[in-house]
C-alpha cells in the first residue's frame, strides 16, 4: 500500500464500513449460511447412503403384485 | 369447493416463514457480538510474492453447529417424506387412500386383464416443427406403443396433416378454450371407459423425443406390479441455444441425478412424457371435487397453471405408487432467450404455489412446501451472499485473501462440477467458473420473487404460448 491517504479509501466506501459492527453481524449471518449450503454440497458429492440397506429384513412379498396372477414373484 | 383455500395466502405464509427464520438467525448473530473484523496479515510466497489475507472465520463451534443445523434439516424432510410415503403406501382405506397398494392389490387379486397396453397421447398446438420428431421417436421404439393419437388444440398449421402422414391418429379438440389440459380432459373422457386395468396412457408434450428402451423399461415395470400407478419421464435438454442453453442443461443434469440418487422417487410426473395406469386417471377423475380440487369427472384441473404437477400431487394425495426409473429419459426442448425462460419459469412457479394453495398443508404436498421454503431461504442467502461480495470489493483498495471464503468457494467448485460431470465438457467448465451459475440462479430467485408477490397481490396468471419460430433448433413453446 503505497497510496499515502491517511484513511484507508476503498472504491466507493470507507474501509471502516467493514470494521463496524452491522458489518460483522452481515459478514457472520452470510458466513453460518454459506456453511450450511456448503454442508449440503458436501453431501451432495458423496454417495448417498440408504440405511435401510443394512438392516436385513424378510422383506419378500407374500403374494405377487404381478398383472399375471400366478407369476412367482 | 377446496379451491382456494390458501390461494393468494399460500405467498404470504411463504414469504413471511422464510424471511423468519433469516431474521430469528440475524438477531441471533446479533445477540452474541460477532468478532469484528482484524486487519489483515501481510505473508509472503516463495520469499518474494507479497500478499495480504486475512484469517476471518466463524468460531469452530458456529461452524459446527451450522453443519449439524443444515444436515439435520435436510435428513428431516427426508425422513418425513419417506415416512409420509411409507404410510399411504401401506394404507388399507379405499375412502381416503383408492389408489393406495394394498386397496389396489385387493382389487385386482386373482384377475387377468391382459397384457399391458399403451396408449399416447400426443397434446399439440401449432407443433408443426417438432412433430414428427416425436412421433418418429415413439415409432422406433424397441418396444412399440399400440396405438399414438395426436390431440390436435386449435392448430392453424399442418400439425394435423403432418400427423396422419406419419401414419397416427389425430382427434381435434372441440370447442375448448382451456389449452392443453383441456384438450386432453376431452381425449380422456372418450378413451378412459375403453381400457382396461393393465392398460396404460402416456402423455407426452409434442416437444420430447423420447429415447429408445423408454417404453419397454416403463412396460416391464406396469407389468411387474400392478400396484403402481405411474411412471415418469426423467428429462434433459437438447443441444444448442448456446449459454442458456447449457445453463438450461446443467440444471437439468442435476435434477436426474437428484431423482437418481432417490431411487426413482418421483417430485414431479413431468408433462414431457408420463405414463399413467388407466385405473389412476379414471379414480383422479371420479375423486375430484370431493377429495381432490378441480371439476368431477375431468383427470385435468384445468385451472392449475401446470398441470403435470398437479397431477402429480392428486395422485399421491390419492395414495399411487409411482417412479421415475433410470432407464425412462427423454430429450426436450429448451427456451432459447431470457425472455421466454422468463416466461417459462414464471408459470412452474406461480403453478407449483398455486397447486400447493389448493391441497392447503397435507401430508403428501408437506415436501412440496419445504422445497418452496427452501427456495424462499435460498433467494436470502445468496442476495446476501452476493451483497457482502459487492460490499468488500468496494471498500478495499488492496486485493486481500479470505483463506476460509476461498476453501468454501473451492468446495462449491467441486460439487458444481461433480452434479454436472456426466454432461461433458462443456458442462463442467460452466460449472467450475462459479459465477455464471450464480447469476443463473439468481435470475430464478427473481422469477421465484415475482412469481410469490403475483400470487399475493393477487395478480392473474396467463399461460402464454409461445409461438414456435421457423428457424432449426429454436422452437419456443412452453412446456412440461
Amino acid at each position: 500500500m503505497t497510496i499515502t491517504a491517511a484513511v484507508p479509501a476503498g472504491l466507493l466506501f470507507p474501509e471502516s464500513l467493514l470494521h463496524s459492527q452491522w458489518f460483522a453481524v452481515l459478514a457472520t449471518f452470510v458466513a453460518i449460511n454459506t456453511v450450511m449450503y456448503a454442508a449440503l454440497a458436501l453431501a451432495k458429492i458423496l454417495p448417498k447412503l440408504h440405511p435401510s440397506d443394512w438392516i436385513r429384513t424378510r422383506n419378500e412379498r407374500s403374494e405377487t403384485r404381478s398383472i399375471h396372477p400366478d407369476a412367482n414373484n | 369447493m377446496r379451491k382456494g383455500r390458501f390461494s393468494r395466502a399460500v405467498g404470504i405464509f411463504i414469504a413471511l416463514t422464510a424471511s423468519g427464520a433469516a431474521a430469528l438467525l440475524w438477531f441471533a448473530v446479533a445477540a452474541g457480538g460477532p468478532a469484528l473484523s482484524e486487519s489483515p496479515a501481510q505473508g509472503f510466497f516463495f520469499g518474494f510474492w507479497s500478499i495480504l489475507y486475512n484469517t476471518d472465520a466463524p468460531a469452530p463451534r458456529i461452524t459446527l453447529a451450522a453443519i449439524a443445523m443444515a444436515l439435520l434439516l435436510a435428513a428431516g424432510v427426508a425422513a418425513v417424506d419417506r415416512r409420509i410415503a411409507n404410510r399411504s403406501r401401506r394404507s388399507l382405506d379405499p375412502l381416503t387412500g383408492p389408489l393406495a397398494p394394498r386397496v389396489v392389490m385387493s382389487a385386482t387379486r386373482g384377475v387377468y386383464a391382459g397384457p399391458v397396453k399403451v396408449t399416447v397421447l400426443i397434446p399439440a398446438h401449432n407443433e408443426e416443427i417438432s412433430l414428427p420428431l416425436t412421433i418418429a421417436s415413439l415409432l422406433e421404439q424397441s418396444r412399440r406403443p399400440d396405438r399414438v393419437i395426436v390431440v390436435a388444440d386449435n392448430c392453424s398449421d399442418s400439425t394435423v396433416f403432418l400427423a396422419r402422414e406419419a401414419g397416427v391418429e389425430v382427434i381435434e379438440s372441440v370447442n375448448n378454450t382451456q389449452k392443453k389440459a383441456g384438450a386432453l380432459n376431452q381425449v380422456l373422457q372418450e378413451l378412459l371407459p375403453e381400457l382396461g386395468d393393465n392398460d396404460v396412457v402416456m402423455v407426452m408434450d409434442a416437444d420430447t423425443r423420447l429415447d429408445d428402451g423408454f417404453l419397454a423399461a416403463a412396460v416391464d415395470r406396469f407389468a411387474h406390479d400392478r400396484a403402481l400407478m405411474a411412471v415418469g419421464g426423467l428429462f434433459y435438454g437438447e443441444e444448442g441455444h448456446g449459454l442458456i442453453g447449457q445453463f438450461q442443461r446443467n440444471e437439468y443434469l442435476r435434477y436426474s441425478r437428484e431423482i437418481r440418487r432417490r431411487r426413482g422417487r418421483v417430485f414431479v410426473l413431468t408433462g414431457t412424457a408420463s405414463m399413467f395406469r388407466a385405473r389412476a386417471l379414471r379414480t383422479v377423475a371420479a375423486s375430484r371435487g370431493s377429495s381432490i380440487p378441480g371439476t368431477p369427472g375431468l383427470v385435468y384441473d384445468t385451472a392449475a397453471l401446470t398441470e403435470d404437477n398437479e397431477l402429480t400431487i392428486a395422485l399421491k394425495s390419492l395414495g399411487g405408487l409411482m417412479i421415475s426409473p433410470e432407464q425412462c429419459t427423454v430429450v426436450t426442448e429448451l427456451m432459447p432467450s431470457w425472455r421466454t425462460l422468463w416466461a417459462q419459469r414464471l408459470r412452474w412457479q406461480r403453478g407449483a404455489l398455486e397447486n400447493i394453495g389448493a391441497y392447503g398443508i397435507t401430508p403428501p404436498t408437506l415436501r412440496y412446501w419445504a422445497q418452496q421454503l427452501g427456495i424462499g431461504y435460498g433467494v436470502i442467502a445468496l442476495g446476501s451472499y452476493l451483497l457482502l461480495i459487492f460490499l468488500m470489493v468496494v471498500s478495499l483498495d488492496t486485493w486481500i485473501w479470505f483463506p476460509f471464503w476461498l476453501g468454501l468457494g473451492a468446495l462449491f467448485m467441486v460439487e458444481r462440477v461433480a452434479t454436472v460431470w456426466k454432461g461433458g465438457w462443456r458442462a463442467r467448465l460452466l460449472a467450475v467458473t462459479l459465477f455464471p451459475e450464480l447469476f443463473f440462479d439468481m435470475f430464478l430467485n427473481v422469477v421465484y420473487l415475482k412469481g410469490v408477490a403475483d400470487i399475493s397481490l393477487g395478480r392473474t396468471a396467463s399461460w402464454k404460448h409461445v409461438a414456435p419460430v421457423r428457424v432449426p433448433e429454436t422452437t419456443g413453446a412452453e412446456r412440461r
